[in-house]
């Protein structure tokens, strides 16, 4: 796959199985709404405050709103697909040998679920609206 | 396309970019996960490290490939949905560079000032 088609009728033409052929236009799908997702999320975090004056406070403050916890959640779930399938085709390009390549996928698939599940408990495994609530009714007694 | 000609360099830096910013998601996605240990948790410790100015120009390069990623991945869906993408792919790769310094300048011109300052 040293040369990728460039067309959708080329992607059809290339791509001998179904799952290959909707990676390609998951790729492009997912692509198109992680250009908004993602240049919103640089604005709100780096661009309209200063990135430095982030810490336990402002993100549990931001995972305390249910619409940030769904707005990132399209965005854990869009990036660690797309970079998970990029790094996928990397692997395919530059991992001749077919059993380190194979090895090289499930690290791959390893690593990014690991990871993945660790951001959806991050997000949605703790109520951090709560958490605040017991931290301030701590340090008033 | 190929060949070394602009079509190869827009490969180069869509593929470096992109390995970059998957690698950049895992470790973000790890440093903030970290709030979970709580207010009193390595959270705060870690976060402050990451804000001292190495990392800060780090972030900056990190900006600057999801800006190219993204425009060069538009220019992509250009050559691949549209008739006549694939004969201006040149004109728009430079186009794609262009955004991407027209939006790098007033990010720079921001968190510069920041950095300098240390905070």
């Amino acid at each position: 796959m040293a040369v990728k088609p460039k067309t959708m009728r080329d992607a059809k033409a290339t791509y001998n199985t179904n799952s290959e052929l909707a990676w390609w236009v998951f790729m492009r799908v997912s692509g198109l709404a992680l250009i908004f997702l993602v240049f919103g999320h640089v604005w709100f975090n780096n661009i309209a405050i200063n990135v430095a004056d982030v810490d336990y406070n402002y993100v549990a403050g931001r995972f305390s709103k249910g619409w940030v916890k769904v707005y990132d959640s399209f965005l854990l779930g869009f990036a660690m697909l797309h970079g998970m399938n990029g790094l996928r085709y990397s692997i395919e390009d530059y991992f001749k040998n077919p059993a380190r390549r194979a090895w090289a996928k499930v690290l791959l698939y390893t690593v990014f679920g690991i990871i993945f599940v660790l951001g959806v408990m991050t997000m949605w495994a703790f109520s951090f609206e709560e958490m605040g609530d017991a931290v301030r009714s701590l340090s008033h007694e | 396309m190929y060949r070394g000609r602009e079509g190869q360099w827009a490969f180069v830096l869509h593929r470096l970019s992109g390995v970059a910013l998957a690698l950049y998601l895992l470790l973000h996605v790890i440093d903030i996960s970290l709030v979970m240990y709580g207010p009193d948790g390595p959270f705060n410790a870690f976060l402050a490290f990451y804000h001292q100015w190495p990392f800060r120009i780090g972030l900056i390069l990190v900006i600057a490939g999801v800006v190219y990623h993204a425009f060069n991945g538009l220019r992509i869906i250009l050559m691949d949905f549209t008739s006549w993408g694939v004969k201006y792919q040149r004109s728009m790769w430079y186009g794609v560079l262009g955004m991407t310094v027209i939006i790098g300048i007033p990010v720079l011109i921001k968190l510069i000032p920041e950095i300098v300052r240390g905070g």
